[in-house]
């Protein structure tokens, strides 16, 4: 039932927009307001069910996560149902009437939002899953923040609309924090347990963090002191929206949220004093600025804010008075305040003022929105017979029952007294007191829109005290049960004699009065005080939103000084700096290699190494680039002599032909660049980047000693060994792990080297006619370069054929095949230029590349659909002039190597002449 | 012996280091594929140069025996040519930005970082 | 751990964008087929990812052994949950910009290379997400920095060279980094092959080598990931690429990077049990909470929205970072739904941007405006996005911060718990200044009227938008899912759960 109401209420917002764009501009306040009804109606119906005990119902979501649909009815949640579907069908039909001058989209847009915000709040008072509360508590805070910033084109509003999203979204991650640990504590996110549990919570040692998050989520929630200062700017939003959100309901879950977790704040030490404390605050605050406010609504507000702070007192409060004294004034309070907002929202539209102090003598023109007002405000103004007194005797009776009355009782009467004048000031002066200015005409007449929901509630706190019947049975006194435990005797009687708390309810009337009779003179005075304005708390927001631009800014602009050497001097020396922290973390000795079976220093390989050091310490020192690119040329040779010493013939010649290639691809690069490069780092710079090469040289130095001494493991590399020929056919292990062991990382590397191709080639843009041109004007025909260069193509093409053929067995393979083939057109392109070298090439290098790619994928689809595992190399004999040999997959494995690298250079290398040539 | 070479590798890497540090991009440039040689030495390690015989099946044998550790060969193998392939890409940037600033210096090519800046006064665009 | 069945299924996510690359090659001249081509492979991909999901959701880890070759001694392609999960949300991510590509990416663009790079770069994402050897993923990780480049730089525009130079410098040291580590893990424990070198490290003393390549690794990966103090290169560079590129950048490029600390680090250093090498949790833990501070900062200062979101790509993969931190399996959980989540967000977000800008022609938010009145589905989809991945319910965005919330919480470090919040509200201020900014006010005099918005476009974001939804209703599944994706990945070391 409850969960088909939900679902109802959802599906009804969902259709709210275009429904309203259908019925059109008269009617769509009435009809959409069908739906809020029609829910009362239902959950109306529920009553006499409840008095049974709550209707909880259960629908699984996220089972594992201890997250369901857990709905549960119960007095309070009951209370608030009627609450949010009764004023949100008013709020519905003066809305109607309200924006009638707006755009269709623009209405459309408001009801959607407030049937949603509907759905939202009940969702929120029906659930007792922790989780799917709060995903309903944070819908109302966006919704909020949508219809504050509702006519976004002023930028009061979007700034008001921010401030509320950030305090109360501030809040609900507070209340999420203390969500996940109760649920961590208990292990159910259940409402119900967690409240039957509050012990264990007030036990574990996290009872305060969760106190706190509560406290933060319901403070910024219901606008409690110091994050009261939102609500006040949200009055931003179009009226009925100020009316059903930021008096109404909304601000009310904060209470609720409270109010269902008062058994924690009573069993946390020093729990209730913080809450009451808060509370004081907040009434005096909130009094105090309601004098010296100027608009209507925003006194209002202040008001609100006041009797919000009233009703956390009353949390605060042990005992059941104090219970049945908040659940009577949620009523009331949402009953007159209500209604104050919609004669609010009907003086500005008739009068198109807002200031208080400019209104006077509206009566004339609208006399039933008088009536409704004054109504309203006798019962805020709690006098008798209306429904504020009643609840504001036993608010004054629960003061004098709790332990702590002194100075919160003071502080009640004083706030009390305030409201009264409020009450006075909202209603007496704009409609009735004929002062100097007075209102000329007015633009609206009332409409019956316009007067249906503040009648009806003014009228509710008049009839509900004087038959409580039905209101006593199945609203206050369930919901006094479920929230105070036990039911309690509520006997919501107007007479009770003359008591203490009578006595109260006098002087606070007549303080009230007085207040009202002098209020100009105290409302200027108070204006006047810049001083008041820079030390509220909404001063110190705004102070907090620009340290935290500034705060923004100063962070941007250090971590992007733009200059790159910098970066690259942190990531170096953090990554350095890694290192040593894990070696220190570590606590492990440096295992040196023993004597033995380190290799005898031979002078050769010594002679070699140390001339590649001295050549990367030339490069590091030359002034000149070309002096540096042949120190590393150099550095290059030697390594690869390194190899080829130590047993790597494969690494040495490829290293070799690289080196090559590089000083050829470099000079091409390099001609175009000024080689005298001066010292771009200071004398200092210089320095500090010598110590971080020094200490990372080190580091380097000591982690390979420790490596150097670590046992070799080889059962790899002796599988290799051992598998190499007899399972797979090849005699060079090397070039076996390459073309067949490991054989997808040479496919992955291959696509590297082709897509760097093609980047390389679009870098350098596109060839030109142009280019030809230049270049053959460039050329300077050397006939002897020439002819050798012919000569050596031929041999350097066939040798890097024998290579790539005889690369299974012997030194050799794609890779270097490729690369001597690319040398030997590099020597065409420098001898005769690139127009002729491509000519030579005829294939355009990249298709060469691309080709290539799709050739050593396909040579593993044999052994897919062969064997089932992908790239599994076949073999087949055939016998050339009666010889048999081996041929597979494995050759043309390396062949779309082979032209792969082949295109990928010539690529980069047609690419940089042409762009050092223009 | 290996331990020399450890030293020389390591030698290599602060140079490199050096190198890449500085402002000038074509220096950076030569340094990114000095350390490429320098990390291939350092890898060579791996195989802690345990024979001078290259791993290659010499003929009649069918296994590999005291030859030196094939593997870093392997992995060295794919290091050199993407090392190759990442300097030249690296070079043809260069050259681009040289052409776009008529500078190397890496402090002077910033209209990437200039590029809506919000401390740069003009309003970003494209 | 479950025994492996061997098949090809394994290879198709990386086979078929490689091969529709290099037919994009093939093709280069003639943009139109280029297109059909990419467009072709992206939907076979994301075919083959299902169905690899398929198979790897009832239990079973598909592994491809290459060349037929058993492991350790050829190269595998494993796809356990974890790898099939994030190739499907790669694969879904591809679809996006594809479809949203054909509004943005003209013949100008596919001429200078965009399909074989973008097909090139998937294939090395996917590469990265299945490889079961941690060589092989390098040399995928060196794929992805060679067509990153290439795409930014496809307008070759000043801006994106010096971008292009900043980033290739940098990644090409953390590639140095990665290395290098492979290189020390080798040869401290003689295998490459991530299982085999799982099983051989486990109980192993903690040695110098040992440590030197678990560090240097976290170095090079946190800076392929844009983690702190490593990120310089992402706000430096992304923001210059065109917008479609950028946002399958910002989707994909550093969640590879993050996932790559997940697998070796919870798989090899078996982070989540009984770390090999002490000190790295402490570690990662820093790192990740510095990350998140300053990249909000950051962004909160940002007016080019493409600079703005790219802060909030760093801000959002140091989430999942602290649940690698927490070293815990729930943090572990907690890491991979984040990144699923984030990798989706990240992208509709750019993707989104994109289309502010086509509306206002503008990158500067203070000087767009009126989407809301102009474009309200648009905005809708948006504010979607947006709002996931502030976190707010229950939308995906929310789930994976409450895992991460509650993980902290449950390895009591409640430092980062609290950072975590403070950084959500952080988010949510930013947000909510784009939104005011972009959508609210009203658009600047000069563009009254905005343009309206391609249909591509808009399919692209409700695709996204729809699965961050999608996943925060349908949370149960997914979550058991990524549960059962972390026993997997921790080999079942782990213990414990969420509540």
């Amino acid at each position: 039932m409850i969960s088909w109401l939900l679902a109802s209420s959802f599906l009804g917002s969902c259709a709210a927009g275009p429904l309203s764009r259908l019925f059109g501009r008269k009617a769509s306040g009435w009809l959409l307001a069908l739906l809020p009804a029609g829910l009362l109606a239902a959950f109306v119906h529920l009553a006499p069910t409840l008095e049974a005990g709550a209707v909880i119902e259960r629908v699984a979501w996220a089972p594992s996560l201890g997250v369901d649909l857990a709905l549960r009815l119960d007095g309070f949640s009951f209370l608030f149902t009627l609450l949010i579907t009764g004023i949100g069908a008013l709020v519905v039909v003066y809305a109607g009437a309200y924006m009638s001058e707006e755009s269709g989209w623009d209405r459309a847009r408001f009801f959607t939002l407030i049937l949603f915000f509907m759905t939202a709040m009940l969702g929120a008072v029906l659930s007792d899953n922790l989780i799917v509360f709060y995903l309903f508590w944070e819908a109302t805070s966006v919704i909020s923040f949508l219809l504050i910033g509702f006519h976004a084109e002023s930028p009061h509003a979007r700034s008001a609309a921010l401030m509320a999203l950030r305090v109360t979204a501030g809040g609900g991650l507070a209340l999420l924090g203390a969500i996940l640990l109760i649920g961590i504590t208990l292990d159910t996110y259940s409402m119900t347990e967690a409240i039957r549990r509050v012990d264990e919570l007030a036990q574990s040692r996290w009872s305060w963090l969760i106190l706190i998050g509560i406290l933060l989520g319901a403070a910024t929630k219901s606008a409690q002191y110091p994050f009261h200062f939102w609500l006040p700017n949200a009055m931003q939003a179009p009226t009925p929206a100020s009316a059903y959100l930021h008096s109404a309901t909304m601000v009310k879950l904060g209470i609720y949220l409270l109010a269902r977790f008062e058994p924690l704040i009573a069993a946390v030490p020093h729990g209730r004093d913080l809450v009451v404390g808060m509370a004081v605050a907040t009434m005096l605050v909130a009094a105090f600025q309601a004098l010296r406010a100027e608009n209507f609504k925003s006194v209002l507000a202040y008001s609100t804010v006041a009797s919000l702070g009233i009703l956390v007192l009353l949390i605060g409060l042990e005992g059941p008075t104090a219970t049945v004294a908040m659940t009577g004034f949620i009523l009331a309070h949402a009953l007159y305040k209500a209604a104050l907002f919609f004669v609010a929202g009907t003086v500005q539209h008739a009068t198109g003022l807002s200031k208080l102090r400019l209104m006077g003598g509206l009566g004339r023109y609208l006399p039933l929105t008088a009536l409704a007002a004054t109504l309203a405000s006798l019962s805020m103004a709690g006098l008798p017979p209306f429904l504020g007194f009643v609840t504001k005797e036993f608010l004054f009776q629960a003061q004098l029952e709790s332990t702590r009355h002194e100075f919160p009782l003071a502080a009640a009467v004083l706030v009390n007294s305030v409201i009264v004048a409020v009450a006075g000031i909202v209603t007496l002066r704009p409609f009735f007191l004929k002062h100097r200015i007075r209102v000329r005409e007015v633009k609206h007449r009332e409409t019956p829109g316009l007067l249906l929901g503040p009648l009806t509630l003014s009228l509710l706190g008049l009839f509900i005290s004087l038959d409580p019947e039905w209101v006593d049975r199945f609203v206050l006194n369930p919901a006094v049960a479920a929230v105070y435990g036990e039911p309690v005797a509520v006997e919501a009687g107007i007479w009770h004699g003359v008591t203490p708390m009578l006595v109260l309810s006098v002087i606070a009337v007549g303080v009230g009065v007085l207040i009202f009779i002098y209020w100009r003179p105290i409302h200027l005075t108070l204006r006047k005080r810049p001083l008041l304005n820079r030390y509220n708390v909404e001063h110190g927001y705004e102070l907090m939103v620009r340290r935290t631009e500034t705060l923004a800014a100063a962070t941007a602009r250090r971590l992007q000084r733009s200059d790159l050497r910098g970066y690259i001097w942190v990531i170096l020396a953090a990554g350095a700096g890694f290192v040593v922290w894990g070696i220190v973390a570590a606590r492990a000795r440096i295992r040196w290699p023993l004597p033995g079976d380190d290799p005898v220093l031979q002078l050769g390989p010594a002679a070699v190494a140390l001339i590649g050091l001295s050549g990367g310490l030339a490069a590091a020192r030359a002034r000149s680039l070309l002096a540096s690119m042949i120190a590393v040329g150099l550095v290059g040779f030697s390594t690869a002599l390194i190899f080829m010493m130590n047993g790597a013939p494969d690494l040495a010649l490829t290293q070799f032909s690289v080196e090559a290639l590089i000083v050829v691809l470099l000079t091409a690069a390099l001609l175009k660049l000024p080689l005298a490069a001066p010292p771009s780092r200071t004398r200092r710079e210089r320095t500090l980047d010598g110590a971080l090469a020094t200490a990372i040289a080190v580091l380097v130095f000591v982690v390979l000693v420790d490596l150097l001494g670590a046992p070799a493991q080889t059962e790899i590399s002796e599988f290799y060994g051992a598998e190499s020929y007899l399972a797979a056919f090849g005699r060079n292990v090397v070039n076996v792990i390459l073309v067949d062991f490991r054989a997808f990382d040479t496919l992955g590397e291959s696509t590297v080297v082709a897509l760097s191709a093609i980047l390389a080639w679009s870098l350098l843009g596109p060839r030109t006619k142009r280019d030809d041109v230049v270049a053959e004007k460039k050329r300077q025909t050397a006939f002897i370069l020439t002819y050798t260069s012919r000569l050596f193509f031929v041999l350097l093409i066939t040798a890097s054929v024998i290579i790539l053929l005889r690369g299974h067995n012997e030194i050799g393979g794609g890779f270097v095949g490729g690369l001597v083939a690319a040398l030997a057109f590099s020597l065409i392109a420098l001898a005769d230029g690139i127009k002729r070298a491509r000519e030579v090439l005829r294939l355009h290098p990249l298709v060469l590349a691309g080709g290539g790619i799709l050739l050593a994928l396909a040579s593993g689809l044999p052994g897919l659909f062969g064997t089932g595992a992908y790239l599994t190399q076949l073999w087949f004999e055939t016998s050339v002039f009666g010889v048999a040999i081996k041929q597979g997959t494995p050759l043309l494995f390396d062949l779309g190597v082979y032209s792969v690298v082949l295109g990928a250079v010539l690529a980069f290398l047609f690419g940089l002449q042409r762009a050092a040539e223009r | 012996m290996n331990i020399l070479y450890a030293f020389v590798a390591a030698g290599l890497v602060g140079c490199s280091v050096y190198m890449v540090l500085s402002r000038n991009v074509a220096r950076l440039l030569l340094g990114l594929s000095l350390m490429t040689t320098a990390v291939n030495l350092v890898l060579f390690q791996l195989g802690r140069n345990r024979s001078a015989q290259p791993p290659i099946i010499p003929k009649g044998e069918t296994t590999l025996t005291g030859a030196a550790d094939p593997v870093p060969q392997a992995l060295i193998l794919t290091a050199i040519v993407i090392g190759m392939a990442l300097t030249i890409i690296f070079a043809a940037l260069a050259l681009r930005a040289y052409r776009g600033h008529g500078t190397l210096r890496s402090d002077q090519i910033h209209s990437a970082e200039r590029l809506g800046d919000p401390f740069d006064g003009k309003v970003s665009d494209g | 751990m479950v025994e492996a069945l061997t098949d090809g299924l394994a290879f198709w996510p990386v086979g078929v964008p490689l091969a529709a690359a290099g037919a994009a090659i093939l093709f280069g001249r003639i943009p139109a087929v280029q297109r059909v081509v990419s467009e072709l492979g992206v939907v076979l991909m994301l075919g083959a990812a299902l169905a690899l999901l398929a198979r790897v959701a009832q239990g079973d880890v598909v592994a491809t052994a290459f060349g037929g070759w058993r492991a350790p001694f050829g190269v595998t392609f494993v796809a356990d949950r974890l790898s099939a999960a994030l190739v499907t949300v790669t694969g879904v991510i591809a679809l996006a910009v594809t479809i949203y590509s054909r509004a943005e990416i003209g013949a100008r663009r596919r001429r200078s290379g965009f399909d074989p790079l973008f097909l090139a770069m998937l294939a090395a994402v996917n590469g990265a997400f299945l490889a079961g050897d941690i060589f092989n993923l390098y040399v995928w990780f060196e794929l992805m920095l060679v067509t990153a480049i290439g795409l930014i730089t496809l307008d070759r525009r000043r801006a994106q060279i010096d971008g292009a130079i900043r980033y290739a410098a940098m990644s090409m040291l953390g590639a140095t980094f990665i290395l290098l580590g492979i290189g020390l893990l080798y040869g401290e424990a003689g295998s490459l092959n991530m299982l085999d070198l799982a099983e051989r490290l486990a109980g192993r003393p903690a040695t110098v080598t040992l440590s030197a390549s678990g560090f240097l690794l976290l170095a090079g990966f946190a800076l392929k990931t844009g983690i702190f103090p490593f990120f310089f290169w992402l706000p430096a560079a992304y923001h210059t690429a065109p917008i479609t590129i950028l946002a399958a950048l910002a989707g994909l490029l550093t969640k590879v990077g993050f996932y790559a600390c997940l697998r070796v680090f919870v798989l090899i250093f078996d982070l989540a049990a009984a770390p090999v090498v002490p000190g790295l949790p402490a570690l990662i833990a820093v790192i990740a909470a510095a990350t998140m501070l300053v990249s909000v900062l950051a962004a909160i200062a940002q007016v080019d929205i493409r600079r703005l979101l790219g802060y909030h790509i760093m801000g959002q993969v140091a989430y999942p970072m602290v649940g690698l931190a927490l070293a815990s399996f729930a943090g572990v959980t907690a890491a991979i739904f984040y990144t699923m989540h984030t990798m989706l967000v990240q992208t509709g977000l750019f993707l989104g941007a994109g289309a502010v800008v086509r509306a206002n022609g503008s990158y500067d938010i203070r000087r767009c405006g009126g989407l809301l009145s102009n474009q309200p589905f648009f905005a809708g989809v948006f504010a979607l996005l947006a709002v996931s991945m502030v976190g707010i319910p229950p939308l995906s965005g929310f789930w994976a911060k409450v895992f991460v919330i509650d993980a902290a919480f449950r390895g009591s470090q409640i430092w980062l718990a609290v950072v975590v919040l403070v950084v959500g509200f952080l988010t949510l201020y930013s947000m909510g200044k784009l939104w005011s900014q972009a959508f609210w006010k009203a658009p600047p005099r000069a563009r009254r009227v905005l343009r309206r918005i391609p249909l591509a476009m808009i399919v692209a974001l409700v695709l996204l938008a729809s699965s961050t939804l999608g996943i925060g209703l349908a949370v149960e599944p997914v979550a058991e899912y990524v549960r059962a994706a972390a026993e997997q990945l921790t080999l079942g070391r782990g213990t414990g759960g969420l509540p």
